[in-house]
């Protein structure tokens, strides 16, 4: 992610002074940019909402605008055929996932931040590369890798997986967020001659923690609705996470809406509620990435 | 201290990437994946390039997926950043609220965007085409997502409405750090709100553009979701691109040695704008944070 699209991700929510551009009180504009961002909202919001609205709503309504017939049957259906088991498969593999790529990723950031060592520029472009390495391309040899070594239809093929691709970005953003935290803190306690472990534990950490916790939870975020891998590596149906499991309701035959949305608005439910209090202090970097699969 | 990083990257990315390279000069199967496959030297690429079917599927990651959504995200990103920057939202007070549902989109997962789009776009009764006959625009339903008239389109809606407030909000910032005094000194001179905007606005927005640019046709051409989940390539295999013709080559047709080799096209494709990008945007970047 460029500085620039970083810092400009980053002030939407800080700079709320009006510009005193131009104010000319034309009512036909004044209607026309009203009426336009009443398009915008039914576009970007509406899809959004018919995924709890229709979550709540019987196969027969489903398709209805008016008709509404208020059930929890979608829910039970969902939790019936084994959508729990994919939550927890999920939960598993990505809070697991998430300590270690977070604990790796903080030890390498200081290692970046504070060391001076040959070829840093290198290693560091190195990791940040990864943020833009094309997952598909990563598909078949790992699975041909996973299938030597006994890591396909497992958690731990997973949780590798899911530490790789949450590294670069991680690494990238804790930089970021050290840098923002003064050298002197923990030059003192070099001084001092602490070991670099308790540097990083006693000093570092503490101080980073709201780094972290925001960089831990966009990793999070990235392994729940992550598709892909699970779809190669994961065949047995006990093991399955919950994006697959959300596919699977689309059947050969027919398509069963009410579960489908159900499980959509499982799947949706805790991004929302870790996106938006993570986006309201976005800083740098935290946007890229964040559209692949 | 770097080591526990750079087992995963090396075993995630290195060591796959070499071993993806050998097997794209093989016949490996993925039915003979423990006998391990015959070297075949360059088959597997004279197949593709001489392979009509590849050049469609190349077309359609690079037009369809990737330069209509881009330009798309990037002409409306910015008419989208325009309009809530303007002066009337900020009157009515609307502009807060405005940025607040930009967020839904984007925090809605790709995979569940593509399942309620499937809804809406549902070729019976889906709401689009209710809307649609309810307005007297058509007189039967469209299947949009298996005609192939109106098939790329569909998938390009929802790439659309699931990224759009990216590009949205980091448009949007750009505008604000304008400063006031340019926009004002060109109106001073007398230029209108359209040549403010073409010599002011977007001269100075245009770093912001181009990284953007670069970013969303990274994050676009690789995707495997949004085509896998929407279309399944189909139909047949008129939406299929690079990323599902990797996986279906791989893990359906069996065929691992030919998969690798579209994956090493893509590769080579990745690396020269992965050098442009870190030429101009990330060695920049270096400078100042490390």
């Amino acid at each position: 992610m460029s500085r620039d699209a970083n810092q400009a991700v980053a002030t939407p929510e800080g700079n709320p002074d009006p510009q005193p551009v131009s104010i000319r009180r034309n009512p036909l504009t004044t209607a026309v940019i009203l009426a336009a961002t009443f398009v915008v909202w039914t576009f970007l919001v509406f899809p959004a909402v018919w995924i709890f609205v229709g979550s709540f709503k019987t196969n027969e309504t489903m398709f209805s605008a008016t008709a509404f017939t208020f059930t929890l049957e979608n829910y039970a259906t969902i939790f019936r055929v084994g959508f729990g088991r994919f939550i927890f498969n999920s939960l598993f593999i990505c809070l697991v996932a998430v300590v270690i790529s977070t604990f790796v990723s903080v030890i390498a950031s200081y290692v970046f931040s504070r060391k001076r060592f040959r070829r840093k520029r290198l290693l560091f472009g190195a990791v940040i590369l990864g943020q833009l390495f094309p997952w598909i391309i990563l598909v078949t040899p790992l699975f041909i890798m996973f299938a030597r070594i006994g890591l396909l239809n497992s958690h731990a093929g997973m949780i590798f997986s899911y530490v790789a691709i949450s590294i670069p970005f991680s690494v990238y953003l804790l930089v970021g967020y050290l840098e923002t935290v003064p050298r002197e803190l923990d030059e003192a306690a070099v001084m001092d001659g602490c070991s670099q472990f308790r540097i990083i534990w006693t000093i570092i950490f503490p101080v980073m923690l709201p780094g972290i916790v925001a960089t831990a939870t966009y990793a999070f975020l990235l392994m729940w609705t992550e598709f892909l891998f699970a779809l190669a590596f994961l065949t047995r149906t006990s093991l399955k996470t919950m994006p697959l499991g959300l596919a699977q309701f689309f059947g050969e035959q027919s398509i069963d809406w009410g579960a489908i949305m159900a499980a959509s608005a499982v799947t949706t439910l805790p991004a929302l509620v870790l996106f938006l209090p993570l986006q309201t202090k976005l800083s740098a970097g935290l946007t890229a990435g964040s559209v692949k699969g | 201290m770097l080591a526990p990083i750079f087992f995963f990257l090396a075993f995630f990315y290195g060591y796959p990437t070499l071993s993806n390279l050998y097997n794209s000069f093989t016949d490996l199967s993925l039915l003979g994946l423990k006998r391990g496959g015959e070297f075949i030297g360059l088959r597997n690429y004279v197949e593709l390039l001489s392979s009509r079917d590849f050049y469609r599927v190349f077309w359609n990651t690079l037009f369809w997926l990737t330069a209509v959504s881009v330009v798309l995200r990037l002409v409306l990103g910015l008419a989208l950043a325009l309009l809530l920057n303007s002066m009337t939202l900020r009157r009515w007070r609307l502009a807060t609220v405005s940025r607040l549902l930009l967020l839904v989109p984007w925090a809605t997962p790709p995979i569940v965007a593509v399942v309620v789009w499937r809804w809406l776009l549902d070729g019976r009764q889906g709401f689009v085409n209710g809307a649609l006959q309810g307005l007297g625009l058509i007189d039967r339903p469209i299947a949009f997502l298996a005609n192939v008239d109106v098939v790329w389109p569909s998938i390009v809606t929802i790439i659309v409405w699931n990224t759009l407030p990216l590009v949205t909000l980091t448009f949007l910032a750009g505008l604000q750090s304008v400063p006031p005094e340019l926009e004002e000194a060109a109106e001073m001179d007398g230029a209108g709100a359209v040549q403010r905007f073409f010599h002011v606005t977007l001269p100075h927005l245009m770093p912001t553009v181009v990284v953007m640019a670069l970013l969303l046709v990274f994050w676009t051409f690789n995707n495997f979701v949004y085509v896998w989940l929407a279309t399944g390539a189909g139909p047949g295999l008129f939406t299929n691109v690079l990323a599902t013709e990797i996986y279906i080559k791989g893990f359906i047709d069996f065929e691992l040695g030919y998969s690798s080799s579209v994956g090493m096209v893509m590769a080579a494709l990745m690396a020269v704008l992965g050098l442009v990008y870190f030429r101009f945007v990330a060695l920049r970047e270096f400078r100042e944070i490390l």
